[in-house]
This record gives structure tokens, sequence and C-alpha cells, in this order.
């Protein structure tokens, strides 16, 4: 670090008054920083679930605080109350009671993905209401009068940002230690189950802490709104959210204290890095993304995480791996049937196509890795622009088929060095290192000069065996072929020693190590594997774009197809598919009619709907469309019987517990959860028993 | 012939010594008991003998070389291998396929030429759990779950098995089993460690037993010495009259 500031130094000499200055600056910034994490940490240690939507209810927050005070002229303090104290509390408890409630006890990556889904569907219904290309600006509370402390004016928006955090911090402690509230919200951390026997309400406790959360999140989001200059959704989700990760990994996600210095210490890194150093160039973006390096310095200095024992959730029987025999006939089909569909678009619908197909190729990077081996990862996207720029660099237009490999080859070493992470790191940890990866290789790595260099690089599409792929329906024939060699690859190895190894991982990594599996050789090769499967599909990526460039490989947009391959089912090749082809329909539909604002909505919206259904569906949509569909086919008689069994199962259970009770209708889980209801029973210890 | 030798082991988690200067050793051949309380730290023993858990002092040798550097995997592979009190059977897959990984790895740390397949299915059959193979581990009642851990445990031939539990959740008949079973694989040469609460079970199979109270290591002796040691009653027996 020492050798960063030195390289960068800008010069000036540190005096008293520049170093008071800073503090002016960056201790406001601190503070706002402090209650976004505030927020995710109370929630956290109250209800395990990590809120990756933090920071788009700060957004919606301040657009919501413009709304009423800018677009509708209301009073300041009418427009705050409503926006931090009605708006926000109510939102909480909405997510409270229709989502969150029903995540406790489920396994991380579907805890995860469901918020995530949330971000993004937030961003989406942001997106609706107030249209992204206009420019926003909120005023500051008082204007820009303030007071002058080493020539610097301390505004007093910043006054009143810097006091609220003080008060609030100062308020959470005695709330946490000196109230019924905060003990009982104390002892639910310790021990739910426990805590529930003793008589604290833990779902009253959780909604508490969502309302909670939600209010200092809308808190944060209007105090910064008027600190970025623009005011575009995504970047104002990210403006308070990842400096809020950052600050809570400080703080191991309990601990208060460390949270508010991991909150000033980035603060304070900004602020020096702007009155004291100078990034220039290539490395000009660096001080913006301090955040996301703080957050994976951080992650990489926790102490290493106990081998996992598993969990109760995760026990949970798994839908069985496609058979390779169906898995071929499958894949041929949809080498079949792809093409033909491809030749009845139009042409944009087809680049469409092609574009989900090479995402597909992305996505099915993660079947191995979160599928097979558990290992959450949110980078596959960055893998593929990694993959991308190598390809676009160097293999472009070579025209030689193997060129396409380099894609490959080059996100493998960037694959390995997060499986060196993965080691240390497990569940929501590994998840937030590889998100801060995502976006560290998509601001900086990626606009190096060895890469994209922050333009786009032209990428003709080559002759192969004499081939032209310049269009975009030859291109489309090479890349279901090459998709469908790639997941058929992966079933075969999913049924031999290597792939069992990892479903061994993911289910028990003490038990795997107490067989002889030695967890760091698998975790470097699984995540090998999977980066070159997204460099692979990088390649092609760049080769479809013909000009790619970084911003195609956005952390955000990465985010999404992670949580389209978990919706879709992350252990099936099948799930890739439909994380390829999910936005395709709308797309379709956008295209045949611009005009309906219904649609572009739902296109955004589409991917924190669907993260719903991971909660009644963990395994994935496509498993259920098998069950479904599957009996249909001629020669799956098999399907059939499994389905005729499964009914039977069900029908035999409610039949036996109601004879067994002397009951004369059945007992469906429904009325189980009715009896447990009138019985007092928590909705958690029901959850857990399922 | 192996030989496992725990020497004045002692775990501390914060302010709490789990295992308290523990010493006991195993070697082929032989079924030791592990009994105490619950709470006693007979499963971090465990947890130490497998590397899954760091002692804060004392050591843990295995035919004379300290294990103290070797990683949980390659203990097993130096042929220690253990079943869990908890259940950790690997829940997605098949009972079979549970018993395969383990084969499998065997068969690559070893370069050994033989069939991985049918070495399991042999196993599968030895334990009395051929006819789950194809139920996924994770549906499977406590006691056959722990046939499963048991079955995967055998799986990778160690000289050296720790047992955590084995018969909570067996019936009588299936306990029995589990005793002959026991014995049989003892008289092939395996060393076992078996921590239990089912006391007639431990009497009837153990050679020698160990009884383990706040870490401590209070009593050791034949099952006949240990029924008549004061001292275990005392700590063990006497607070909770449940005669056996």
């Amino acid at each position: 670090m020492l050798a960063v500031v030195v390289a960068t130094w800008a010069g000036r000499p540190i005096t008293g008054e520049r170093l008071v200055q800073m503090l002016v600056l960056a201790l406001p910034t601190a503070g706002i920083y402090a209650l976004a994490a505030t927020g995710l940490v109370v929630v956290y240690t109250t209800t395990g679930v990590f809120n990756f939507a933090q920071g788009a209810v700060g957004m919606l927050g301040a657009l919501l605080y413009w709304q009423l005070k800018v677009a509708d002229a209301w009073p300041t303090w009418i427009a705050v109350v409503i926006t931090v104290f009605v708006f926000a509390p109510l939102l909480g408890c909405v997510l409270e009671r229709l989502i969150m409630r029903h995540l406790a006890g489920k396994d991380i990556v579907t805890q995860l993905m469901v918020t995530v889904g949330l971000l993004l569907g937030l961003v989406g219904v942001a997106n609706t209401i107030w249209d992204p290309n206009v420019g926003r600006a909120v005023p500051t509370f008082f204007g820009i009068d303030g007071f002058s402390i080493a020539g610097v004016i301390l505004t007093w928006h910043r006054l009143i940002a810097l006091v609220v955090a003080v008060l609030l911090v100062v308020g959470l402690r005695f709330l946490l230690y000196a109230t019924r509230t905060g003990i009982a919200m104390r002892a639910v951390v310790d021990n739910r189950g426990l805590a529930s026997l003793a008589g604290v309400p833990a779902p009253r406790v959780s909604m508490v802490a969502w309302m909670l959360g939600s209010t200092l999140a809308a808190l944060a989001g209007v105090l910064i709104a008027n600190e970025t200059d623009m005011f575009s959704l995504g970047s104002l989700t990210l403006v308070t959210l990842v400096p809020a990760f950052a600050a809570a990994a400080l703080g191991r996600m309990r601990s208060l204290p460390l949270t508010y210095l991991g909150a000033i210490i980035l603060a304070t890194a900004k602020v020096f890095s702007d009155l004291f150093l100078s990034f220039g160039g290539r490395w000009a973006k660096v001080p913006d993304r301090f955040p996301e390096i703080m957050l994976f310095v951080v992650l990489l200095l926790l102490p290493a995480s106990q081998l996992r024992f598993a969990r109760i959730t995760t026990m949970r029987a798994r839908a069985r791996p496609a058979s390779p025999r169906h898995a071929a006939v499958g894949l041929a089909s949809l080498i079949v049937v792809v093409p033909i569909i491809g030749a009845s678009l139009s042409a944009t619908n087809l680049s469409h196509l092609t574009e989900a197909l090479g995402l597909a190729l992305v996505a099915l990077s993660l079947v191995p890795l979160t599928g097979w081996a558990g290992q959450v990862s949110f980078a596959p996207l960055a893998f593929a622009g990694i993959g991308a720029a190598a390809f676009a660099r160097w293999g472009g237009g070579a025209g030689h088929p193997w060129a396409i490999l380099l894609g490959a080859v080059a996100a493998a070493p960037a694959g390995m060095l997060l499986s060196l992470i993965a080691v240390r790191l497990q569940g929501l940890y590994l998840g937030l290192a590889t998100f801060a990866f995502a976006f560290f290789t998509r601001e900086i790595l990626l606009d190096q000069p060895f890469a994209f260099a922050g333009q786009t690089l032209n990428t003709p599409r080559p002759h192969w065996f004499g081939i032209s792929l310049e269009g975009d329906q030859a291109y489309l024939t090479v890349l279901v072929v090459v998709f469908a060699i790639v997941a058929m690859g992966l079933v075969l190895m999913r049924n031999r020693p290597w792939g069992r190894r990892l479903v061994a991982l993911r289910d028990s990594e003490a038990a795997a190590a107490t067989v002889g599996i030695n967890l760091l050789e698998t975790k470097v090769a699984v995540f090998t594997l999977s980066a070159m499967i997204a460099g692979l599909g990088g390649s092609f990526l760049a080769m479809f774009y013909t000009k790619p460039s970084a911003a195609k490989f956005e952390a955000l947009a990465g985010l999404g197809l992670v949580l389209q391959m978990v919706v879709g089912g992350i252990a099936l090749v099948a799930g890739a598919v439909f994380a390829g082809v999910f936005q395709l329909p709308i797309q379709i539909l956008l295209n045949r009619f611009p005009d309906i604002a219904l649609l572009r909505g739902l296109e955004s919206i589409a991917p924190g709907f669907a993260a719903l259904g991971i909660i009644q569906n963990p395994q994935g949509a496509v498993v259920a469309i098998g069950e479904g569909f599957a009996p249909l086919l001629p020669g799956r008689s098999d399907a059939r019987a499994a389905l005729g069994a499964k009914r039977q199962r069900t029908a035999d259970r409610y039949e036996t517990e109601s004879n067994e009770l002397g009951l004369s209708i059945p007992l469906t889980d429904r009325v189980i959860a009715d009896v447990e209801r009138a019985l007092g029973a928590s909705s958690e210890l029901v959850a857990e028993r399922r | 012939m192996a030989r496992l030798v725990i020497n004045a082991v002692s775990v501390r988690f914060g302010g709490l010594l789990a295992v308290d200067q523990a010493s006991l050793d195993v070697e082929s051949g032989a079924i030791v008991g592990l009994i105490g309380p619950n709470g006693a730290g007979k499963t971090t023993l465990f947890n130490v003998i497998t590397g899954l858990q760091r002692p804060s002092s004392g050591s843990v040798d295995l035919d004379g070389k300290s294990l103290q550097a070797k990683k949980p995997h390659a203990r097993a592979r130096l042929g220690i291998a253990r079943t869990f009190q908890r259940l950790e059977a690997f829940g997605s897959l098949t009972a079979r396929d549970n018993v395969l990984v383990a084969a499998e790895m065997r068969k690559r740390w070893n370069h050994e030429r033989y069939d991985a397949a049918a070495t399991t299915d042999h196993i599968l059959e030895l334990v009395g759990i051929a006819h789950l193979s194809d139920a996924p581990a994770a549906s499977l009642p406590t006691g056959n779950a722990r046939l499963v851990e048991l079955a995967r445990a055998l799986a990778i031939a160690p000289s050296i098995l720790l047992l955590d539990e084995p018969s909570s959740g067996l019936d009588e008949e299936e306990t029995d089993a589990m005793g002959r079973l026991l014995s049989q694989l003892a008289g092939e040469g395996l060393g076992v460690l078996l921590v239990e609460h089912d006391m007639p079970f431990v009497m009837e199979v153990c050679d020698r037993i160990n009884v383990l109270d706040f870490g401590k290591v209070i009593a050791k002796g034949t099952p006949a010495e240990i029924q008549g040691n004061p001292e275990v009653q005392r700590a063990y027996l006497g607070t909770n009259v449940e005669a056996p």
C-alpha cells in the first residue's frame, strides 16, 4: 500500500491544515457509509440474511425524496419524514413479510440470490418510474451555506449527515444493549431456535430489524443523494452499496464499532487520494474503486473459516442430474432446433438469440462451480470479459479455430487466483469477494492497455474450415454446437469420479476431507475449469459483438446472469440455456411493440420477480419444467413413472397420517401449518422442519 | 500393524478447556471405547485426530510419526477414517455414490489397480445397506445414514476407524449387527475408537475403555474395571441414574 502511495504521490506537502481539511471532507461521508453499513449489519445479525438490496433501498429513498422535494415541491421536512420514517419502514416491513421471512434456514445461494433479485428488481422498478436518462439534482439541506474550517466549507447538510450518524451510532448502542427489543435481537443472533423457546418473538424481532435496516438505508440514500453528480440509478445504488459491504466486512458483519472504523477508513482513503495522490492515465479510476479494493483486501485478511460441516438445510435431496443419454438427446435437439428458430427470426431477434446463447455458454461455467461444488461466484461475466479481451487483442481475425481457446487460457489464471481465496472463504464472504473481483475486473483490469484500453476492439468473425461465420445464422449454428459440446462434456464429467467429488465437497467439506479429498486441489481445479468455460464464452461473445468493449461485461449484468442461472437451475446444463434465453421473449416482444412502457419495465423488473421463484423452487425452474414436460415425451416412460410415484407418495403420506390420526380430511401441508400456528409453534421451527 | 497415539492433547475454546491433557492410544485389532457425559470433549478429540480442529497443545502420532502438520485429507490417506455424530453424509449423492467417492479417492491416492465399483458394492453388502444403494443419502432415516457413513469410512480401507455414536438411530437388532461387524473388522486388523452412549453395547464390544469427563481422561481399563470404578460412576453414571 505504501508503494502505491509513494508511486502516486502528487507532491503536495502534508500540513496540519490539509489534514484537518481531510477530516472535514471525509467524516460526513464516513457517517453516511456507516448508516448504510449499520443497516446491513443489523439485518444480517438478527436474521442471517445478507441484504444485497440494501443499496437499492437507499436509491429508492433518494428518488422518492427527489420526487417529493423537487418534483412536487413539498417542504423538505415533510419529504424527509415521509421518505425515511414512513416509506422506508413500510418497505422493510413488506419485504420481511412477503419475502425475507421465508428465507430463514434456506441455503446460502438461495438467500443471496433472492436479495440480489430484489436489488435488480428494485432498480428495475425505479427505472420504470423514474426515467434513468434524465438528470436529477437534489439540493442540499439549507443550501450551500455552512461554516469554514481550515479553508474548506462544511455545509450544514454535511454537518447534519455527520450529527445524524453519530446520534444513530449512540442510539443503536443503546437499543441493542439497554432495551428489551435490543436484547431480544441479540438473543436471536446467538441462537434463533433457543431464543424462540425462551419466548423471544423471533418473527417480530426479524421485522423490527428489517424496518430498521430499511430506514437506515433510506436515510443514507437521502443524505448522499446530493453528493453524486451522476444521478443515474445504477451508480446511485452502488454509491452506498459496496462501501457498506466493505465497512461491514471489516466488522465481520457483527461488530458495529469495527464497521464504523471501516466506514471512516474508506471515506478517508478517498479524500486522502483526492488531496495528496494523483492516479493518472490507466489508473485514473482506482480511487473510485477503493470500496471494492478494500472489500477484497478485508475479506482476504479475515481468518480462514473453519471447514464447513453440512447443515441440515443443505442436506435436502437435489434433483438427480440428467443421465448422459437424456442429455445427449436434449442437446442434439438443441442443435437442430435453435438454428431453425434462428432462421425464422428477424435480423434483430436473431442477433438477440445469438447473444443469448453466448451468455448461456458463460452461464454454463457456473454448473460445476456453484451447482456441483457449491462455490458461490458472482464473477462469471468478469471471466468472460477477460476471455473476450484476450481473444480480441491477440486472436481477433486470426482465423485459426484454435485461437478461440485464447479466451479460455487467459481466464484460467484469474480463476486460479479466486480459488486460492475460496480455500479461505465460504458462502457469503466468497460471494462478496467474487463480486468485488467482478467490479475490479470491469472497471480497472479490462481498461488496461493490454486489454480493451477503454476502447472497442475490432474482432471480426473468422472463416473456419472455409465457412464464413460473418452472418448471424452461421455464427448461431457454431455457437449452439460449441455449447452442446461443452454441456455434454460437463454431463459426462458429473457422472465421473471428479464430478462426484465436487458434489461431495458441496454437501460436506468436513466429510469430504476425511475421505481423502484434497480441498485445495479440488477447488483450484473447479475454479480454473469454470473460468476457462466462461473465458471461452467470452471469446465467442467478443466475436458476436465484433466490436466488444469492457462495458459489455458489467458487474451488475454478471450478477443478473448468475441470478437467472439460479432461477433456471444452477446444477443443470439446461439451467444455463434458461439463463441465456431468459430475457429473450421480452426482448422479442419489445422489438415488436417498442412503445409499450410496461414491457420496458418488465425487462428490468423480471429478474427480480423471477428470484422470488427460487424460494418455492430452489432446484430451479428447469426441474419443474422437466418434471411436467418429460412425461409427455415418447420414450420417457421413466419420467412418467417418476411423476406417478411422486403423486402416489404425496397421496400416501397424507392418507397414512390422516388414518393414524383418525382424521376425515387429508392432512395437507396447509392444514399442518394451520395447526402449528394455532399451537403457537413459531414459523421458523415449522420452516426448519420442512 | 498401525498404532494411533494421542499424547496429552488439550483444546481450548476461549475460556473453555474442552479437552484437557487427554492421552490414549488405539492399535490394530483393538476396539477402544471412549465414553463420557455430553460435552466431555469426545467429538472435539475426534476432530483433533482427523485434523479438523487444531489442538492447543499435545500431539497425535500414527505409527510413531506426528500428524501435526498433516491436513485432514492427508490423515485420511494415512489410514484414519471416521464417522460423524451429527450426520455428514453427502446428502445429494446416493448411498452408493457416497461410498464410491471414497473408494475412488483411495484408488487415486494409492495408484492401486482395483475395481472401485466392486469394492463399493462389497462394502454396501458388508454393512447391510445394499438395498438402499440408489436412495439419496438425505432421504434416509438417521440410522441408515449412519451406516452409509460407516460404509464410506470403510471404503478408504482405513487402519484406524473413529466412530462417533454409530448406534444412535439403530434398533436393537441393527445395533447387534453393528457389534458383530466391528468385531469382525477388528479381527481383520482394524483399530477402532468408539464413542458411544449405549453402555451395554460399549461393554459388549470394547476391549478397553477410556472415560472422559470435562476434557480429562479420568479412567482407563477393561469394561469390567470401568464398571467397577467408583470415580467413573460418580462422574458419569452417578449424575444420571440410568443403570445399564
